[in-house]
């Protein structure tokens, strides 16, 4: 063939040329992304290390104030310089100093553990010497409980650690990747010896004695190898305890009177389940919980069901009382998240071939660009294969918003080519040269999008995480769709698209086969769309002639539409919260309440719950503290008068009322308990930022506790005040009440005791002296010497206490020490090196930026602020403020960028400046749609705003290059610019509607995690069906108006730059 | 001898090539992209972003006797589709080497 021989070789004539060849390519790529696809774990947010460091230094027998003074301010001073450093936050309480670095989000955190570690060895020195080796930890995501789940039991209740222990955790860390399992709340084996302080005195004896005497009958001991005439064996005393009744019947001593003093005779033996300091019910029923953790970068959703799986075979081989029910599990809510994004996908993808079957009315067309666009989806899926990241909501919100563009390259390259087909020409040449004549724009208009997007992928903080993966994925994606455009599009094309059918007739005329054919489409779409060309023609005929006013017309409809900003009627968020249907509510009582009043004003709120929102499913209630350090502790803070509960309801599409309604039936009913302080109901998140709800923080600086308490509480009651307020809690801990042993050393000296070991003794007798073990089947449970309750429950009881001297005496302790009831100082927490209390406000019924200009407006001014202290707005609402402040610098980035793009393109700097102004109407359109939807702007919404920058503009390039073409083909001004009109509407709105029904499902979903992204889909939608409706008449008027008239300066100006035509030729 | 010259668009490449070897002209010169604008109307075809397309130009030296055949086909070629475009024009051959 002839084209062989040509030496320029395009992509477009090589991939038109070679069928198979391209045809392979992207069934290659095809192949490649579905094999990513499949490999890619499920998650929710891209792989994100949380950006804190916490550094612990312990120090024995220090006080709060004293852990401030010495440890943690040194820590604080030598840590601020830590790079990327954010916020310092500390926490100083008895023997033990926290220091919290939050750091930018994306800092690389190995380099910061290490910089904090130099920092740390630097002030060690500095330190005092009791002090411990301070603790280095970074938060890790693998930390943080995927799943949890409770298990009840009734008549196996006291046997159920066992069975958890030995075969229910051993079987579940079979599973892959999985982390720490923890159970919170399970019942050990204790055997106590609880001994009557009377009869102990009566006797003579101690405590340590009974505890000896429990300890050296509790033995196994090689005693030697006897050697007998031909065999050898090795002796043993096999004397431990099979079980706890054998001690009862052990010998302590005997009285001068002879009679045998046993241990049933002072003391009974309780082989029980230890005594009750966090008590966890599931419904009521006696409960433990199972948290399961991941391994760093496991997959989520992989290890959830795997462990699903695996307790559900467990549940069988278990005792029929064991009941074992999901509190929660992280993976059905990102399961079903990624499903409805997945839909929406989907859906995006049927509404653009929808558009574009209507817009084009051919099949053959429909589907080249239904194939094109599925390819450059993928491509997606190979990226996030290679940058090792997952299928999560930012990934699939990305593909929605893409859709929508990646249609627009194929159709202008379609288009082109349709149009040549349809004058005769052959498919195969068509493809070649109509290609040839659009690529660069399409490559030109591309690079708008990737002026857009490549900078979203250099934000920093908390928004680059979330939008670093976006900015790549749809730069990535576009750019595949415009290599698909010049390459797969027109292979197609040339193969799927058929010429025009003629044939000759005997006469040797040419006859048109399809000429007055109409198809039902040509009588229905073709004529509505022809109608609206010719109104539109008009309808621009009348705005050219009245230009002043159509201009003041559309930024008069801008400026009206301002009005609910200045008014403030839209508020602003950090992002929205989401109804997973799990609150968490957390009660504090009075601090010092003895925890089976805790638990009865637990079981209380459980019942009324019930009660009043019948459909919730599960309440785990977890109640006291775990003296036991286990990871899971980290992430609950329960005390004696706390009381802290999940409640599960079902999924949201399952009621009818919303989670945040449901909150507020629960706070309301905890507002009616006069024993309780402090009431909170969060909706459980699962949002990168951690647990709990967006709040706003009003943070109070000052050194005096007296006066920074008071303002705490001041600011408190203000805020409850305000009507969008909620859950406002005090951050402070109250003063702990402490019963203080003060030894009087000379009277203990003169007995021969110390303060150590008079402090060792009242442990035995209060806590308990540990004796051994009660070994059964393998595990130990301990046997405890301790007072009976009655002997050591109120201060005449300790008064009480007999203590042995080294002489062999036996006192009182109150005869060498006095005891007294102290407050012990609260918690000290600071911040950027000064103290600090924090009031947090969860907004209810409102915004956060609303609740936050409430509070400045209403509560702050209030305070009256000695000098010295200061209050500062922070939270969520801090975040958000940042963030804004980041959107806003980066959307002037963008514009920048687009405008140099364009004006490149067009190489004109008048040209971008129109079309740049129907960024105006696109703001209007999203304050509409804001408006109307009732909806606030968060940072997501925040980022539609960004994109729509890009989106809109494309309908002005598509209307000012076709003017500009009109016009250098010779038409005058006015002519020009209601031709292009004419021609460009319908390429106008089908590419503004790809994108928007692109948007449609997004913004509508009502699946789980829906409420994140659907601003993103609501800005997008309002801002680009306002804009496109004005840019229709916005550009041309601008245009007609900004650019001179008629040609005639135009032949002026060549004709004096040819000035040689002018010369008289001399005959 | 007489030469033709036929200019076309780019997109008749094929039917062109496919006309001569119907009428058994085997030499001929190629022009590849040349410019190029109407007297008698017809888009012009400058490679610009006004009129992107571009033509092409054979030009073909050959006996007096096969020019009449040759017209007629290129006439035929412009009454398959008559805004692509293609056009003949014939002057003599003085010598040849």
């Amino acid at each position: 063939m002839y084209e062989d021989s040509q030496q320029r070789m395009a992509i477009y004539k090589t991939a038109i040329q070679k069928p198979v060849t391209t045809a392979l390519i992207f069934v290659a790529v095809i192949v490649v992304g579905i094999y990513s696809f499949m490999k890619l774990p499920i998650d929710m947010f891209p792989q994100m290390d949380p950006p804190y460091i916490t550094v612990m230094t312990t120090y024995p027998g220090a006080s709060a104030s004293e852990m401030e003074t010495n440890v943690t301010k040194y820590m604080e001073n030598a840590l601020t310089s830590v790079d990327h450093l954010k916020h310092i936050t500390s926490q100083s309480k008895d023997n033990m100093s926290m220091v919290v670095l939050e750091l930018e989000w994306g800092a690389n955190m190995d380099e910061a553990v290490n910089d904090v570690r130099s920092y740390v060895d630097m002030t060690k020195s500095n330190l005092p010497d009791n002090c411990g080796t301070p603790m280095i930890f970074k938060l890790s995501t693998s930390a943080m409980p995927v799943a949890q789940y409770s298990i009840t039991a009734d008549e196996t209740y006291a046997g159920l650690d066992k069975i958890l222990n030995d075969e229910v955790i051993p079987q579940l860390n079979q599973v892959d990747g999985i982390g720490n399992i923890s159970l919170s709340g399970a019942p050990d084996r204790y055997v106590y010896i609880n001994i009557d302080q009377q009869k102990l005195d009566a006797y003579g004896l101690t405590i340590e004695q009974v505890g000896q005497v429990v300890q050296a009958n509790n033995l196994n001991l090689s005693s030697g190898t006897i050697k007998m005439p031909t065999e050898q064996y090795q002796m043993q005393v096999r004397s431990e305890y099979i079980e706890s009744s054998e001690i009862e019947d052990l010998m302590v001593t005997m009285t001068p009177a002879g009679q045998q003093v046993f241990i049933r005779d002072i003391a009974t033996v309780k082989d029980t389940i230890k005594d009750l300091s966090l008590d966890e019910k599931t419904n009521g029923r006696e409960a433990v919980r199972l948290i399961i953790a991941k391994q760093t970068g496991a997959n989520t959703v992989k290890i959830c069901h795997q462990v699903r799986d695996e307790l559900a075979k467990i549940q069988k081989q278990l005792p029929s009382d064991v009941k074992i029910e999901k509190i929660y599990d992280l993976s059905e809510t990102i399961q079903n998240s990624i499903n409805s994004l997945e839909e929406s996908v989907m859906y995006a993808l049927l509404f653009v071939v929808l558009v574009v079957l209507f817009f084009l009315g051919k099949w053959r067309a429909t589907l080249i660009i239904g194939i094109t666009i599925p390819i450059a989806l993928i491509v997606a899926f190979i990226y996030l294969g290679v940058a090792d990241s997952s299928l999560n909501i930012i990934s699939l919100c990305s593909l929605t918003i893409a859709i929508g563009m990646v249609v627009d390259d194929a159709i202008v390259v379609l288009e082109n080519i349709t149009r040549h087909v349809e004058r005769g020409e052959d498919p195969h040449e068509a493809a070649i040269y109509a290609t040839n004549e659009v690529w660069v724009s399409v490559i030109a208009t591309t690079l708008v999008l990737v002026a857009v997007f490549v900078p979203l992928t250099m934000l920093n903080g908390m928004a680059g995480i979330m939008f670093h993966e976006l900015g790549w994925i749809v730069t990535v994606v576009c750019c595949t769709s415009t290599l698909v455009a010049i390459s797969l599009t027109p292979m197609l094309c040339s193969k799927l698209l058929r010429a025009k059918k003629v044939h000759v007739d005997e006469n040797g005329n040419l006859i048109d086969d399809e000429a007055g054919k109409k198809t039902w489409y040509d009588k229905t779409v073709v004529r509505m769309l022809d109608v609206i060309d010719a109104y539109y023609e008009r309808a621009l005929g009348w705005c050219l002639n009245h230009k002043t006013i159509t201009i003041l017309a559309i930024f008069g409809i801008f400026g009206l539409s301002l009005l609910p900003v200045i008014t403030k009627q839209i508020g602003t968020d950090f992002m929205q919260e989401q109804d997973n249907g799990r609150l968490s509510v957390t009660v504090k009582l009075q601090r010092g309440t003895r925890i089976e009043e805790t638990l009865k004003t637990a079981r209380a709120l459980e019942t009324r719950f019930m009660v009043l929102v019948p459909e919730i499913e599960l309440i785990n209630t977890s109640a006291g503290s775990n003296d036991d350090a286990t990871i899971a502790a980290l992430f609950s803070s329960t005390m004696n008068n706390k009381i802290q509960m999940t409640v599960r309801l079902p999924k949201k599409w399952q009621r009818d009322k919303t989670i945040w309604e449901i909150a507020e039936i629960l706070r309301q009913e905890m507002a009616r308990y006069p024993e309780i302080v402090e009431y909170q109901c969060t909706v459980a998140s699962n949002g990168p930022g951690g647990g709990g709800g967006s709040t706003v923080n009003v943070e109070i600086y000052g050194y005096d506790f007296d006066k920074t308490s008071q303002l705490a509480e001041q600011t408190r009651r203000l805020c409850m005040a305000l009507p969008g307020a909620r859950d406002v809690n005090i951050s402070r801990e109250d003063d702990r009440p402490d019963i203080k042993i003060t030894v009087d050393k000379e009277k203990a000296s003169r007995l021969g005791l110390s303060s150590a070991t008079i402090s060792t003794y009242l442990r035995n007798r209060v806590a308990g002296m540990s004796c051994g073990y009660l070994k059964d089947d393998g595990s130990e449970h301990d046997i405890v010497v301790r007072l009976q309750e009655e002997d050591r429950n109120s201060i005449s009881d300790i008064l009480d206490l007999t203590i042995p001297t080294p002489s062999g005496k036996k006192v009182k302790l109150s005869e060498v020490a006095s005891i007294g009831e102290y407050w012990a100082p609260p918690t000290i927490e600071r911040k950027s090196r000064q103290r600090i209390v924090t009031v947090k406000v969860t907004p209810y019924n409102t915004s956060l930026g609303e609740l936050a200009a409430d509070i400045e407006a209403n509560v702050l001014p209030q305070l009256d602020l000695p000098a010295g202290y200061s209050t500062h707005l922070a939270g969520n609402y801090e975040d958000q403020q940042e963030t804004f402040s980041d959107m806003i610098l980066l959307m002037a980035l963008i514009i920048l960028l687009v405008y140099i793009t364009m004006a490149s393109q067009f190489e004109s700097l008048l040209m971008p400046f129109i079309i740049m102004l129907t960024i105006f109407p696109a703001f209007t359109g999203v304050i509409l749609a804001l408006w109307m939807t009732g909806r606030s702007l968060d940072m997501v919404g925040a980022l539609g705003v960004v994109l729509l920058v890009g989106i809109v503009v494309k309908n002005g390039i598509v209307l000012v290059d076709y003017i500009n073409l009109m016009r250098e083909r010779g038409y005058e001004l006015n002519k020009a610019i209601t031709m292009s009109g004419r021609s460009r509407i319908r390429p106008i709105l089908m590419t503004a509607f790809t994108t928007i029904l692109g948007m449609v499902p997004m913004a509508v979903s009502s699946g789980e995690g829906a409420e994140m992204w659907q601003p993103l889909g609501i800005v997008v939608i309002g801002g680009l069906t306002v804009s496109t409706f004005l840019t229709l008449f916005l550009v041309p008027v601008l245009y007609g108006a900004m650019t001179k008239h008629g040609d005639r300066d135009k032949l002026e100006a060549i004709r004096k730059k040819f000035i040689f035509m002018d010369i008289k030729v001399k005959k | 001898m007489k030469s033709v010259m036929i200019v076309f668009n780019q997109a008749n490449t094929g039917r062109v090539e496919y006309m001569l070897d119907v009428l058994n002209i085997h030499g001929f010169t190629f022009f590849e992209q040349v410019q190029g604008r109407g007297t008698n109307g017809g888009e012009p075809r400058r490679g610009t972003h006004a009129w992107p397309e571009m033509n092409s130009c054979v030009i073909t030296i050959v006996e007096d006797e096969q020019v009449p055949a040759l017209l007629e086909s290129i006439k035929k070629l412009d009454l398959r589709n008559e805004e692509v475009g293609v056009r003949a024009f014939v002057w003599d051959i003085v010598a040849t080497v």
